[in-house]
């Protein structure tokens, strides 16, 4: 897939977004009860905030210029009980929104990650991790802002206008036809506004990590900076870009700036005629004096809803490319999966067999090609041959990563897909050249192998691939922490771990990809016979790295082109004097030096 | 007077008294901030001039017809007082704009260029990961400071005395009783606002175990799918993800708190003025007109105190990034143009260490009485395990390190007579996995070439660096991207990259590490070739790691702990007992045993 796939599109495809919008919906069904609660909360206080609005009119109509106390206090009871009851709504949708908020964000990052699980190796070499990161992380928040705050500004929003206009009515009708005529206009610049707001902060947001990604690369590459001289230069490219930020976001909050006073520049010729028109009616009676402080009241604060809804429109578009994101990825089915008869057979003790299997990961390009072999039960095969001639891609087709595009795989005699991935998982044991560790202790990574290990287990483990001396060395022994992916251990460290946690798993097919390539000659020669010990009994594949090991294997198989060139044992491979005869003796030079080397690095 | 756009030495005007400092950082802009300030008081004025223009017409015209003149008039002063109101809003938030982003470009930019001449030693003990935090999120935090908080806190306060004093004029008991809330609310407002940013801290924080988590289980998908640990990631994700959403929670539990918490402080202070100025009106103390002016106007002191305290604990939380970004602009640079000899002269090579030592700041010594001498052309190879002070040696001839005791002389000066630009210019470094940038193949070969290059001189010095075909293998050719977002080059590529960078800077002395990651014996003779080419007419200094390239050397220095244990040729140290007869001795072996061991088996 060409990288340009993976640029983000803010604009979904057309015509989908109805749909889109059902399946959002469809993520609420178990918060409908909450959701309930929370609309008629929001309704409840956007009215409340109405008609306090209206009680001031009272206050001034009906207490004051009636000259009548007793109505006033009354009405000055109703206004604190209706305040006390606001703060009791206020709460209540404030809380309940960012409950159902969190959850749904909770919700959506969890089936995501469920989903990614089940995912094949392939979707992940296809796939950037940060591409899907940022679905986890970023696509998640947008939808989830979208059905929580989304729907609370737009309700309260239109539900304020809407009591809003009521009372306006009912104060005065000719009135509240004026205000009523410019609201479309108001939530027409409201939404370009806002619009325009929006596309101008996600340019400010490119060029901020633009910014964050020169100051990374003059950070780590100071050394050559300062070799070659080009301070000047870095400062001239850097500060272009810095001048950019300062033309788009200057220019971002300008815009920003200039929405409210083009609303209230709006919304103050409304206001002009509503004093105009009560100057002139005040004498002859059509609007009270307190009628009019409320239309002032209700006009100055329109904007708020108006802004709130021109929010939530502009950022819709966004928020449903997001989720169109999120659901292609639910969607994607994995290419390796259990056929719906797969069985767990119970073992997989037995031969191995390639039959003629042939395996590309790109049309027209096979890496593995019409392959077959068949391995014994117990035996020990070592694979060797240069980097790209496809002995990785067999070890993958083994622990069914991928499975073969043509030919078959037979497990004792019948094709592995037939049986359920996790039953061959589990009992397939890989050590990989880059060791992944997982941030936590030692003794955490050890027990990935099996989970329910106990002490003694562990350390057994750790002493049979010699982890274990280094590993009491250490400050807290098997408590110590590893750092994320293993950064506070050294790579022949993190070899070791992870060679105790596939021997810890007692897998009953073995494979080892350059296990140990960077472990240093000392500690290498010490595990060897906690290797050999393993390897007894079961079935192995070792990509070798050291003569050693390979020298000892029951079988050599020299991978060329995806195929196998030669084949048999170390014996008679070098009497045959080809390929491996090749690579064994420049193999043996470098080993050699590496072990005498006083000043190894 | 500074202008807008005029370069600071922030080093120089900046100290370390924060608001000082703050201010300093504004130069050239401070007219313009406090231009900012005074359309808010503007605004204010303009906002309490509604509600006493309000009060006019509601006792003049609505309940006594006493004014002379037309209700046009009223009318037509609303709108302006409005407009009025919007364009001195804009224009302060549009002056604080400008302020907030200029300020911050220039600091910067002052921030890239300070970093890139600041000693080696200082980014040798700073964390990278650490220092790109500070430029980014505290300079934002500064640009905050300026575009929301101080001029937000200034808005406020002008807010509540523009509006206060209008109170007072209009009825002075009056305006006390409508204060009585005031500290309550600030208080609560700091209390709780506290309390939210150590939330919002704790729920950040999971936030980023959360997004470890992810990478890990992404990044480790083999792993994971090679122990079938898919339900056991599950679980531990669903932990992580739980926590987060139990530290949303309580975030925003707080929220949902303090708004109507504070909700009802503010309506209980508009309800006892109302009732007061209510009496009032009806008494006939204060007329109907100033009651409905109060009304609008209380508002105003009451309400943005809530966010008076939001301010305040954001402003404090930013001020700290004033003290981290304050440390880094005061460390020192290093002054590149320092030196009497500069451009003038033609670099040869000879260079002369004389008793050199060298040990760091902290006192601990790395290089130890080390002298040699070496003709122009020559090629020295160091010999030396890890920690024996090869690598710091090296550091020495560019003067990224300057020596504590004795001498380094190039062309019988001492080296600290040289400018360092113009002594960069004349050594060329080629390191075992050198760092390239991530922009295209050919301006990596490029990079800081101060001459203008020809596409033909770039090719010319790639096919010498033996990387001419694997560039043209990638689709995109000299133009292909290095790094994420375009191809990652093995070590070995890197290497001939920088080889072919080090063709073309052509200069006199040359500091190799001649080890290669693995490669197949073909690129590697390839690689060998052009180093070889690299090597002449050039002083050389090789960290050595193959005894080909030793043994070609004119003078080898075996190094232990910062000393030079053996000196001379491959000749004179093959005659010597000693560390050196050891290495070769068993390279002779190894080629024994291999026979021994082919014998065996055939």
């Amino acid at each position: 897939m060409p990288v340009n796939t993976f640029e983000e599109t803010d604009y979904s495809r057309e015509g989908a977004t109805g749909k889109i919008f059902l399946r959002i919906f469809s993520f609420m069904k178990p918060y409908w009860g909450l959701m309930f609660i929370f609309l008629v909360a929001v309704i409840l206080t956007s009215v409340m905030d109405a008609y306090i609005t209206y009680m001031t009119k009272r206050i001034i109509d009906e207490g004051i210029l009636s000259g009548n106390i007793s109505i006033l206090l009354n009405i000055l009871y109703q206004y604190g009980a209706l305040v006390i009851f606001e703060a009791g709504t206020v709460f209540t949708f404030v809380y309940v929104v960012s409950i159902v908020g969190e959850k749904v964000r909770y919700d959506l990052r969890q089936k995501l990650f469920n989903h990614l699980q089940s995912l094949s190796l392939s979707y992940y070499n296809q796939t950037p991790v940060g591409w899907i990161m940022s679905r986890v992380t970023n696509d998640t928040e947008r939808v989830a802002e979208l059905v929580t705050w989304g729907i609370l500004d737009s309700t309260w929003g239109v539900v304020n206008i809407a009591t809003s206009m009521y009372f306006m009515f009912k104060i005065n009708t000719r009135l509240a036809f004026i205000v009523l005529s410019i609201l479309p206009l108001l939530l027409y610049v409201g939404i370009k506004f806002q619009t325009r707001i929006l596309r101008q902060y996600r340019i400010v947001r490119k060029i901020n990590s633009q910014i964050t990604a020169s100051y990374n690369e003059n950070i780590t590459g100071v050394r050559v900076i300062k070799a070659l001289g080009r301070e000047k230069e870095n400062l001239k490219e850097f500060s272009d870009l810095t001048g950019e930020m300062y033309t788009s976001s200057y220019r971002a909050a300008w815009i920003s700036a200039l929405f409210l006073p083009t609303v209230q520049l709006i919304s103050s010729l409304a206001l002009g005629g509503v004093i105009w028109y009560s100057g002139a009616q005040v004498t002859i009676g059509g609007i009270s004096i307190g009628g009019m402080q409320a239309f002032l009241a209700y006009i100055t604060s329109m904007m708020w809803p108006i802004q709130d809804l021109a929010r939530v429109i502009a950022e819709m578009q966004r928020a449903i490319a997001s989720a169109e994101r999120i659901f292609t990825l639910i969607d994607t089915s994995p290419d390796v999966k259990d056929k719906p008869e797969a069985y767990d057979p119970g073992s997989m003790r037995g031969d191995i067999e390639f039959e003629k299997v042939s395996f590309w990961y790109e049309d027209n390009s096979p890496v593995i090609k019409e392959l077959s072999f068949k391995v014994k039960q117990g035996e020990t095969i070592a694979l060797v041959g240069s980097t790209g001639g496809g002995k990785t891609t067999i070890v993958n087709l083994i622990c069914r990563f991928f499975e073969p595009k043509r030919g078959r795989i037979l497990f004792d005699g019948k094709d592995y897909t037939d049986f359920s991935l996790s039953s061959i998982q589990s009992r397939i044991g890989v050590v990989l050249q880059t060791p992944h560790l997982f941030s936590g202790s030692i003794r955490e990574n050890i027990a990935y192998g099996r989970l329910n290990a106990a002490e003694q287990d562990i350390e057994a483990a750790a002493q049979l691939t010699g982890a274990h001396d280094f590993i009491v060395k250490m400050d807290h022994g098997y408590d110590e922490q590893v750092g994320e992916g293993g950064v506070l251990l050294s790579v022949g460290q993190k070899q070791l771990i992870s060679l105790a946690r596939a021997v810890l798993s007692n897998p009953e097919i073995f494979i080892m990809d350059e296990a140990t390539s960077s472990v240093d000659t000392l500690t290498e020669a010490t595990i060897q016979r906690g290797i050999e010990s393993i390897m007894e009994n079961r079935t192995t594949f070792i990509i070798a790295h050291r003569l050693s090991t390979i020298k000892n294997a029951d079988r050599i198989l020299v991978i060329e082109n995806g195929q196998i060139s030669e084949m048999g044992t170390h014996k008679e491979l070098i009497q045959k004097q080809g390929k491996y005869y090749d690579l064994y003796t420049q193999q043996f030079r470098q080993e050699q030096e590496k072990k005498y080397t006083l000043f190894a690095e | 007077m500074i202008s807008k756009n005029q370069y600071i030495d922030l080093k120089k005007v900046l100290s370390e008294k924060r608001f000082q400092g703050l201010w300093m950082l504004m130069s050239g802009y401070q007219g313009e901030y406090m231009g900012a300030m005074i359309y808010q008081i503007l605004s204010a004025l303009a906002k309490s001039g509604t509600y006493l223009l309000l009060e006019y017409f509601v006792d003049n015209f609505l309940l006594a017809q006493t004014a002379g003149f037309s209700v046009w008039v009223i009318a037509i002063g609303f709108v302006l007082l409005f407009l009025f109101q919007g364009i001195t809003t804009f224009l302060s938030q549009r002056a604080a704009a400008e302020t907030a982003e200029g300020t911050t470009r220039r600091l910067r930019d002052y921030l890239y260029d300070h970093i890139q001449h600041l000693t080696f030693s200082y980014h040798a003990k700073t964390d990278t990961g650490d220092l790109v935090q500070r430029c980014t999120s505290d300079v934002d935090a500064i640009r905050r400071f300026y575009a929301d908080q101080a001029i937000g806190i200034g808005r406020i306060i002008i807010l509540f005395l523009v509006n206060f004093i209008a109170l007072l004029k209009l009825n002075v008991p009056l305006a006390l009783y409508s204060v009585i809330v005031v500290p309550i609310v600030l208080f609560i407002s700091i209390y709780f606002f506290q309390k939210v940013t150590k939330a919002y801290e704790a729920y950040q924080e999971q936030d980023a175990v959360l997004s470890t988590t992810l990478q890990e289980n992404l990044s480790g998908v083999r792993v994971v799918k090679a122990f079938a640990r898919q339900p056991y990631e599950i679980d531990k994700f669903k932990r992580d993800n739980f926590e987060k959403y139990k530290r949303g929670k309580k975030l925003n539990t707080l929220h949902s708190l303090f708004w109507p918490i504070s909700d009802i402080f503010c309506g209980a202070q508009l309800l006892f003025g109302y009732y007061i100025g209510a009496r009032m009106a009806i008494s006939g103390v204060i007329t109907v007109g100033t009651y409905m002016a109060y009304a609008g106007l209380v508002v105003w002191i009451i309400y943005p105190l809530r966010n008076l305290g939001r301010m305040i604990v954001q402003m404090s939380n930013g001020l700290v990034s004033y003290d981290r970004l304050y440390k880094i602009i005061k460390e020192n640079r290093e002054p590149l143009d320092q030196g009497s000899i500069t451009s003038h002269v033609k670099v040869k090579g000879d260079i002369v260490f004389s008793h050199v030592s060298f040990h760091y700041e902290d006192g601990s010594e790395v290089l130890h009485d080390i002298s040699f001498e070496c003709k122009a052309g020559m090629a020295i190879a160091l010999l030396g395990s890890t920690g024996s002070g090869k690598t710091t040696l090296v550091n020495l001839l560019p003067r990224f390190y300057d020596v504590s005791e004795g001498a380094i002389m190039l062309d019988d000066s001492d080296l600290r007579l040289y400018s360092r630009r113009f002594l960069r210019e004349q050594i060329g470094i080629v390191e075992q996995e050198p760092f390239l940038f991530s922009r295209s193949i050919y301006e990596n070969i490029t990079f800081g070439i101060k001459e203008k290059v020809t596409q033909e001189q770039v090719e010319e010095a790639a096919k010498m660096a033996a990387i001419h075909d694997v560039i043209l293998s990638f689709p995109q050719g000299y133009k292909t991207l290095v790094g994420e977002r375009g191809v990652t080059l093995s070590g070995g590529q890197k290497q001939r990259v920088a080889i072919a960078r080090t063709f073309i800077k052509d200069p006199r002395v040359l500091i190799l590490d001649d080890s290669t990651s693995s490669v197949d014996a073909e690129t590697e003779a390839h690689i060998q070739t052009a180093i070889h080419q690299l090597m002449q007419n050039r002083t050389t200094f090789i960290i050595a790691h193959r005894v080909q390239s030793i043994m070609k050397a004119d003078l080898i220095l075996v190094l232990d702990k910062g000393k030079i244990i053996q000196k001379g040729t491959h000749q004179e140290l093959l005659q010597q007992e000693g560390v050196y007869r050891n290495i070769f001795e068993i390279q002779t072996k190894i080629e024994e045993d291999l026979q021994e061991e082919l014998s065996r088996a055939s």
